[in-house]
């Protein structure tokens, strides 16, 4: 009977790291990995573990190793990214292996991580402004483009943050972040505080760009798991088009408004 | 000259700036810098003799390079410094220009504008497969292990 707690708690331990994993944007070989290792450090070797993009299926048990039967499935919605907790239980799976940790330990070593504080929004939105200034510069935008695309790209950040993520669905998001970053840039281009329309204009969207879907999309189609990488590649294309359709539908309504000949 | 070294700035300031946004510990930003700025300056050396879609591919190699072999030596995964390293070179002029064309009815334009942005995001693509498939040991020399 002890047995079976022990194996029960390995295997919830070993879901909450692999939903750590997942949730803050780790590629689905690493949460499958992760989730073996624990399993099997701890001699748990009849867990199987099935990851999607958004859910963790996790059984363990057989008749013949009299191990306990378990099954847990647990659905994970997309969260914000955050790499620094995946390197931290990268790091913890690490350590299990080399044996420095008792299963309690693991566990609220988890908790731990789990509560890790974010940066202060203060900072991510002067980061996002900064970030969205170097890449003005980059798409050859000069002094004034980017001191623009800074103050464009943190109300950006802040409508994300405060208004965008939290109430509206993430089409809806998007499109209304990108005409968001289009009407700022074109105000700007307008009363020419900015020269370069493109620059300001792509600064302010990069900061939307679907990033980690994009990558960890095409990472965990090449290991072979094509069902998470679709949804993740789809998730990145359809953000993609939102960003376009935000451009697009801003600059119809400024081209009816000025009849065209100001771009 | 001036031009490249500020561009290569910019892109390593940026690429910090996103590292921030995604959460990655303050210790990795000098390698997630080193990475972004290196990338674009493959890229800007290469753009001349190529296509955009080549100097894509070779940016992202060296990029994907670097990253897996910081990750050995950090021993943290190497996602933490590809992700926002990546970001200089996402087509996101291209989706711009394909927008405005196709707002403008420019739809030759807006095609072939609309299509090099494909193109650069199947050059990230090749990029990443083929050095990820690239076996684990080489990165390993005989003074980290």
């Amino acid at each position: 009977m002890e047995h079976a707690r022990q194996d029960r708690e390995v295997l919830s331990a070993a879901l909450e790291a692999g939903k750590l994993l997942l949730e803050n944007g780790a590629e689905i070989f690493r949460v499958e990995d992760t989730i073996y290792r624990i399993c099997r450090h701890f001699g748990l070797t009849s867990a199987n573990a099935f990851v999607l993009s958004n859910g963790i299926f996790l059984t363990s048990g057989n008749e013949e190793d009299n191990e306990a039967q378990f099954a847990k499935v647990l659905l994970i919605p997309v969260n914000r990214t955050n790499l620094g907790r995946v390197a931290e239980v990268n790091q913890l799976s690490r350590q299990i292996e080399s044996g420095a940790y008792t299963i309690q330990q693991v566990r609220d070593e988890l908790k731990r991580i789990q509560q890790m504080p974010e940066f202060p929004e203060k900072l991510q939105i002067a980061a996002a402004g900064f970030s969205g200034a170097c890449f003005s510069h980059l798409f050859g935008g000069g002094f004034q483009d980017a001191l623009c695309t800074m103050g464009i790209g943190m109300l950006l950040y802040i409508y994300l943050l405060k208004l965008g993520k939290p109430h509206f669905s993430k089409i809806l998001c998007n499109i209304l972040g990108s005409a968001l970053v289009t009407f700022l840039s074109l105000l700007c281009y307008r009363f020419h505080m900015g020269t370069h329309l493109e620059a300001m204009l792509v600064g302010g969207i990069i900061i939307m760009v679907p990033g980690v879907a994009f990558t960890n999309g095409i990472r965990d189609m090449a290991d072979g798991d094509y069902i998470s990488g679709s949804v993740r590649m789809l998730d990145a294309i359809l953000v993609f088009l939102c960003i376009a359709m935000g451009v697009g539908f801003m600059m119809t309504i400024y081209n009816t408004i000025t009849g065209g000949m100001l771009l | 000259m001036i031009r490249l070294i500020l561009q290569v700035l910019a892109a390593s300031a940026g690429t910090v700036g996103f590292s921030l946004l995604f959460g990655v510990p303050a210790r990795y930003y000098p390698y997630c810098g080193l990475i972004g700025g290196i990338g674009w300056l493959v890229y800007l050396c290469v753009l001349p003799g190529a296509t955009a879609a080549i100097a894509t591919f070779c940016a992202t190699v060296v990029i994907i390079l670097l990253s897996r072999w910081f990750a050995v030596r950090k021993r943290c995964p190497a996602t933490l410094f590809l992700i926002s390293g990546i970001f200089p070179l996402v087509p996101g002029a291209g989706i711009y220009w394909a927008a405005y064309y196709t707002i403008t009815n420019q739809l030759q334009l807006a095609l072939e504008t609309g299509y090099g942005a494909v193109k650069a995001a199947v050059a990230i693509v090749l990029g990443i497969v083929v050095v990820f498939e690239l076996p684990e040991k080489w990165f390993h020399t005989r003074t980290s292990r």
